[in-house]
């Protein structure tokens, strides 16, 4: 293991490259798969998150919306379905290339976007050039907010992010994109998945599972 | 209901807007005064009022667009953070990289164009070696002057635009991402230095007098500057019109209900076909007050008609 300063921490704690003792070397690239055929909406990732990150009330890190719903009838159950709304972990993020002083930054090590809150201006630019519109001003620390896959909170800890961890349906799976033996990968691999926005260029590390069931748009 | 000052997509409302037009102002006065040095030169000189209002505005906008813009900053009292970390990367750290040398560029120009007046000044206070200081050092600054005009000419050009690429750059907002966008407020900019010079000029009766050149100088450009502007107002819609979903998305979006009737009445009726058929008839010092004050609220307006109708439509 690499593993002498806290810097590398990433890798060490790391569910699925644990196995990666050999190539090392390679940097590590964490990504978040949502699979909507196992999400039932229950929203525990919300309050996990709230819970492990200290988010203030009225402000939030992650949203479970409901994206799909087909009604009941006498023959059928009714169907709900459920599109996660947080950080996509964007490999080119819009929100890292607009601050002006640097504190939104991609972590080089994990390829997580974070925010350095002591260089913060407050200046709002990030979250007008966030395409996911997940970024909010923290309204106790008064700089830009949003998830960083637990970074310094499970992460650091050795754990993973705790959506991930509280999921009753384990329909969050968390890890390196770049070890093709980690459950997201061969999961990714498995399924067909789809990206948020992906015509803009921004290579989100959020994939998702479709759920079964599609809308039709009322043009 | 959908409320146009508060929606959900809204990040940057409307003391935005004010800075916009502030820093539009100083850039547009300075091209102004920068463009009369090479096509009025006989009267261009520190006592030409509309020089003197340059002098004073064109700094002063930019402060107070500055101020307002440190007040609007979630953590104001760390504003110093933008100073000393910076973002290559970044519209906004780009600009303030460009405020600084702007504000250089006005401090030496405007001690090159008023040294006698600041000598004067200073000899009233001291007359050892703090006035042999000021005369030397602004004797070689005055030597320069030319080239501190070259510079300011530039810089004025792209401080008009910078406020265009700040917006430009927000991917999330298809109407903002626009690269007609700097363009545009490089013009409407323009327009609004114009304007401020004209006011300027209105309510001064020497400067109508005696300066004839300068007034005929800018009578002969501000109409061309507008024609500038609905070109690029319509080659932006159109680029949006022509474009994909969502480009075609925003621009219904924008030029329909309450901000589409701020575009159609108040940036085109009251900012510019007003102030153009005005400047048809007889022009006279209420004329030209009447039609600077319409083409400032004009510029005003699409200011919040971009800031605004940019932010409503998401990618």
């Amino acid at each position: 293991m690499t593993g002498s300063s806290s810097r590398v921490l990433a890798n060490e704690t790391a569910p699925q490259s644990a196995t990666s003792v050999t190539g090392s070397s390679k940097k590590v690239r964490y990504g978040l798969l949502h699979n909507e055929t196992l999400c039932i909406g229950c929203k525990a990732c919300m309050g996990a998150c709230k819970e492990t990150n200290n988010v203030p009330d009225g402000v939030t890190r992650l949203e479970i919306i409901n994206s799909v719903y087909i009604p009941r009838t006498s023959t059928t159950r009714a169907v709900r379905q459920y599109f996660r709304k947080s950080c996509q972990h964007c490999e080119n993020p819009p929100c890292v290339s607009v601050c002006p002083t640097g504190a939104s930054f991609k972590d080089a090590l994990t390829g997580i976007v974070d925010i350095n809150d002591k260089r913060c201006v407050g200046c709002r630019y990030c979250i007008a050039a966030c395409p996911y519109h997940v970024r909010f001003i923290n309204p106790v620390t008064k700089t830009a907010d949003k998830c960083n896959f637990c970074r310094e909170t499970n992460l650091a800890a050795g754990k993973k992010p705790a959506c991930v961890e509280i999921c009753p349906t384990h329909a969050l799976v968390f890890g390196d994109l770049n070890d093709p033996s980690s459950e997201i990968s061969q999961m990714i691999l498995a399924n067909p998945t789809y990206r948020s926005k992906v015509y803009l260029g921004t290579e989100p590390k959020l994939y998702r599972i479709p759920g079964k069931h599609g809308v039709i748009d009322n043009v | 209901m959908f409320n146009a000052f508060h929606f959900d997509t809204l990040v940057w409302d409307w003391p935005i807007a004010i800075y916009l037009l502030l820093v539009g102002i100083s850039a547009g006065m300075i091209t102004l005064t920068m463009l009369l040095k090479y096509y009025v030169p006989a009267e261009y000189n520190g006592k030409n009022p509309i020089v003197m209002a340059t002098a004073i505005v064109a700094p002063l906008s930019v402060m107070i667009g500055l101020v307002i813009l440190i007040f609007h900053l979630t953590r104001p009292t760390a504003f110093w953070h933008l100073l000393v970390f910076y973002n290559p990367d970044s519209i906004m750290s780009l600009g303030v990289m460009l405020f600084q040398v702007y504000f250089v560029f006005i401090f030496l120009w405007l001690v090159s164009l008023y040294r006698d007046e600041l000598l004067r000044l200073v000899g009233k206070f001291n007359k050892g070696c703090l006035f042999s200081l000021v005369r030397n050092l602004s004797a070689i600054l005055q030597k320069r002057r030319q080239w501190f005009e070259n510079m300011l000419l530039v810089l004025a050009v792209l401080l008009g635009c910078y406020t265009g690429f700040l917006l430009s750059a927000l991917k999330s907002f298809p109407m903002l991402n626009n690269p007609v966008l700097p363009l545009l407020f490089l013009a409407s900019g323009t327009t609004s230095g114009i304007a401020v010079a004209m006011l300027v000029g209105a309510i001064n009766q020497r400067f109508i007098d005696v300066y004839k050149g300068t007034l005929h100088f800018i009578h002969k450009i501000e109409n061309p500057v507008i024609f500038a502007e609905i070109f690029l107002l319509f080659a932006f819609f159109i680029g949006l019109l022509l474009g994909d979903g969502h480009k075609n998305l925003s621009a219904h979006n924008a030029l329909s209900g309450f901000w589409g009737g701020v575009f159609w009445i108040g940036v085109i009726g009251t900012g510019i076909a007003v102030p153009l058929v005005a400047g048809l008839l007889r022009t006279s010092r209420k004329q030209m007050a009447f039609s600077a004050t319409l083409s400032l609220i004009g510029v005003f307006l699409l200011r919040m008609f971009v800031l605004y109708a940019g932010q409503m439509t998401v990618a």
